[in-house]
């Protein structure tokens, strides 16, 4: 970990591990990506945001590899909770990324030294108040997206916990959260670790001297002094070992079928079933005819007063030839009454009583 | 403007409508025909009542057509062009007629309606795209021709009368019709004769109708929709609220929808449509018990697409309402939340970074050859020679 060993003759001193590295380098991948792809579903009201994500394969596309890299992000997570635990558990770190009443007067003594009204730079440990309020947020933000997330990817399991009305409001939250996290780390992270100056800690490890004294001033003394990392004896270091490992074992088996619930959970909101069209075709079936009820039909609406007993016709009313006749004239016939024949609604007779009426004068003539 | 690329560009709406022959003429396309207009040598025989004739097919033939049935038609006296004659459609055709009979009445009728494209060219050329045409150009035989929407010698003018456009198209489509005459918008045309509402015609267009199962016609359904009920003028009439649209295209379902519609219009999307909540030709208003969107039916309605959704889970839906502090108070919360948040870290933010670059420019304009910021008190340097390490 931290040391001046022979880097220091080149004014150097290693900062971060390579695994915290790595980390990062994982971070840097899901933020952006869940950045890229997630603001233009935020702003998808937009031609620009539209149009960026056809670029990136269409909407679905696009919500998939959100959620692709979601999980990545959610791994980390889950990565990062087991290496926080062995830093301060086994190595003994103190808890140096909470913030103090130390870390206010260093940010006031640092506002005031930039605006030239004190002459001092506040002296700072090895988390100065700046990165300790990205930590902080980069938790609290992660924490609120998972949760929201959650909610969107699973709004029904969502709603049998919860009134239904978070999800709206989860969904509020999550872009919302996203713009604060992103405008953040332009205006914030950006600015203090590549414009003022590009701080390389992160990707190489190291960080001049010059660097340090600066922002980390005490933990420059600390490490000189010897007391920036604590000594723990290799027979308590050992017990810790063994304690620590099946514990981060089942946490990290726990959490990722945690995660791999979270992501299969649900898939009625994803897979939905597909609607059925209105069946648009003319709905009368000359086939399901009952003869029977057409003859009671015939009867009834007294077709025969006017076409004869049997259909027969009686000049000038044609004779109805329905063995022959196309069928759908025929029901047409019924409905819009050519001529002088009234017109019979669906009230007055049903698809099927049309259906019947064929059936029976197709058997009458037989 | 997009939605009208759905449907024809001869529009039903009166005001629009334009007499064909009298267009065709202005625009030098089509035949324009000059009618003989008459009919009297025909109306011999053919004024005649129950003259019919058998076909091979058993369908009696009527074949009665007076001159007054002409006369009374849009191609009789109000016809601008002059009353048609008989031969203008039929063809000078010498007594006793020489052409065999045919032999099927379908086919007949089919037929006769070509007649009918000689004169409206556009009308005939749009309906070759429309389902119709196709349904005949598969073999189906029953698929509607002209006459049998306008009726042949006693073609009556559509204008001022919507209704008959429902009512025409509910003579095969009768169980549509039947929904459709029990929807808000079926009863206001036919009952009350209201023509702001749409009727068949208004979303599926008239002659070349697209199949409304397309992905295409179910992506572009919600500006059809809104082709309306975003018009503040009309919606203003029925005080209906015009943020309907806006709503849906703000909410998950409305933005994806949107998305497809303008970069895959032709592939299918599972997220809802207007259509899919409140139903297609059954529409009724969303606090008519019948409502698919009435509290009480709307879990049914989520459970079409969603079959394990709870009971609380129509609530995830904000119901086309802007979230107060009375309807949605926790969507609201939280955007009040994130309203003050957002601008409070991201301006305290800016303002820290501004003291940086201000202190910065201030050594630079002292003229202090500052590699980086560095502090003035460089002591910790001095002490820090690297001897307790090693």
């Amino acid at each position: 970990m931290a040391a001046i060993g022979t880097t220091v003759k080149q004014q150097y001193v290693e900062r971060f591990g390579a695994a915290e590295r790595m980390e990062h380098i994982v971070l840097i991948i899901s933020f952006s990506m869940l950045a890229i792809t997630g603001l233009p579903q935020r702003y998808a009201n937009y031609q620009i945001a539209k149009d960026f994500i056809e670029l990136l394969g269409g909407i679905e596309s696009i919500r998939i590899m959100h959620r692709f890299f979601a999980t990545l992000l959610m791994a980390g997570a889950i990565y990062h909770g087991g290496a926080l635990t062995y830093k301060i558990y086994v190595r003994g770190s103190s808890l140096n990324m909470l913030p103090t009443v130390k870390d206010l007067r260093d940010l006031i003594g640092w506002v005031l030294y930039n605006l030239g009204l004190r002459k001092e730079h506040p002296k700072m440990g090895r988390y100065n108040f700046g990165e300790k309020a990205e930590y902080l947020a980069l938790v609290w933000g992660t924490l609120v997206m998972i949760a929201t997330g959650f909610m969107m990817w699973n709004p029904i399991a969502t709603s049998k916990i919860l009134p239904a009305e978070v999800i709206p409001a989860a969904r509020l939250a999550h872009s919302s959260e996203a713009l604060l996290a992103v405008a953040s780390i332009i205006i914030w992270h950006m600015y203090n670790v590549h414009v003022r100056r590009f701080n390389r800690a992160m990707f190489t490890g190291k960080m001049p001297v010059h660097h340090m004294e600066e922002e980390h001033a005490l933990e420059l003394v600390a490490m000189q002094e010897g007391t920036a990392t604590p000594v723990v004896p290799a027979e308590i270091m050992a017990r810790r070992h063994k304690r620590f490992w099946p514990y981060a074992v089942l946490m990290t088996i726990l959490l990722t079928i945690g995660l791999f619930f979270f992501v299969t959970f649900e898939d009625s909101a994803l897979d939905t079933v597909p609607r059925q069209p209105v069946e648009a075709s003319v709905d009368i079936n000359p086939d399901q005819g009952n003869a029977e009820a057409g003859a009671a039909k015939w009867e009834s609406l007294q077709c025969g007063r006017c076409h004869g007993e049997t259909g027969q016709g009686v000049p000038p009313i044609p004779a109805i030839r329905s063995t022959r006749l196309e069928f759908a004239l025929f029901a047409a016939d019924i409905r819009r009454g050519p001529a002088d024949m009234p017109a019979y609604g669906p009230g007055q007779a049903s698809e099927q009583d049309i259906a019947d009426l064929y059936a029976y004068l197709r058997s009458s003539l037989e | 403007m997009v939605i009208i690329a759905l449907w024809p560009s001869s529009s039903p709406s009166p005001s629009v409508f334009k007499h064909p022959i009298v267009e065709a003429q202005d625009g030098g396309s089509g035949t324009a025909k000059q009618p003989t207009g008459n009919n009297a040598y025909c109306a011999v025989c053919h004024s005649q009542e129950g003259r019919t004739v058998e076909l091979a097919d058993g369908l009696t033939l009527d074949l009665h057509v007076t001159p007054d049935m002409i006369a009374d038609s849009v191609h009789g006296t109000s016809n601008p062009e002059g009353v048609l004659g008989c031969v203008d459609c039929h063809g000078e055709d010498a007594f006793p007629h020489d052409d065999p009979l045919p032999e099927n009445g379908r086919a007949f009728t089919i037929q006769m309606s070509q007649i009918c494209t000689d004169c409206h060219v556009d009308q005939a050329q749009d309906n070759l795209d429309g389902v119709h045409a196709q349904g005949l150009a598969n073999g189906n035989l029953r698929a509607a021709v002209c006459v049998d929407c306008h009726g042949a010698h006693d073609v009556q003018p559509i204008q001022n009368h919507p209704e008959l456009a429902a009512q025409t198209c509910g003579t095969c489509h009768t169980s549509i019709f039947d929904e459709y005459k029990e929807s808000i918008h079926g009863e206001a045309l036919l009952v009350e004769g209201n023509s702001d509402v749409p009727t068949c015609i208004t979303c599926h267009g008239v002659h070349g109708i697209n199949t409304p199962t397309t992905a295409q016609f179910r992506n572009r359904s919600p500006e059809l929709c809104a082709s309306c009920h975003a018009d503040k003028d009309l919606m203003a009439k029925y005080d209906i609220s015009t943020n309907v649209f806006d709503t849906y295209l703000n909410d998950f379902h409305g933005t994806t929808v949107a998305m497809f519609e303008q970069d895959d219009p032709d592939v299918a999307s599972n997220k809802a449509v207007c259509y899919d909540c409140h139903g297609v030709h059954n529409i009724t208003p969303a606090d008519d018990s019948k409502s698919q969107v009435a509290k009480e039916n709307l879990l049914a309605t989520c459970q079409q697409c969603h079959p394990n959704a709870s009971s609380d889970f129509p609530d995830a839906w904000v119901g086309h309402f802007e979230p107060s502090r009375d309807r949605h108070p926790l969507v609201f919360v939280v955007d009040l939340f994130y309203k003050i948040l957002i601008p409070g870290v991201i301006g305290g933010f800016a303002f820290l970074v501004g003291t940086d670059i201000f202190a910065r420019a201030r050594h630079i304009g002292g003229g202090k050859k500052d590699k980086g910021h560095r502090a003035p008190d460089s002591d910790v340097l001095a002490k820090s020679d690297p001897k307790k390490e090693g």
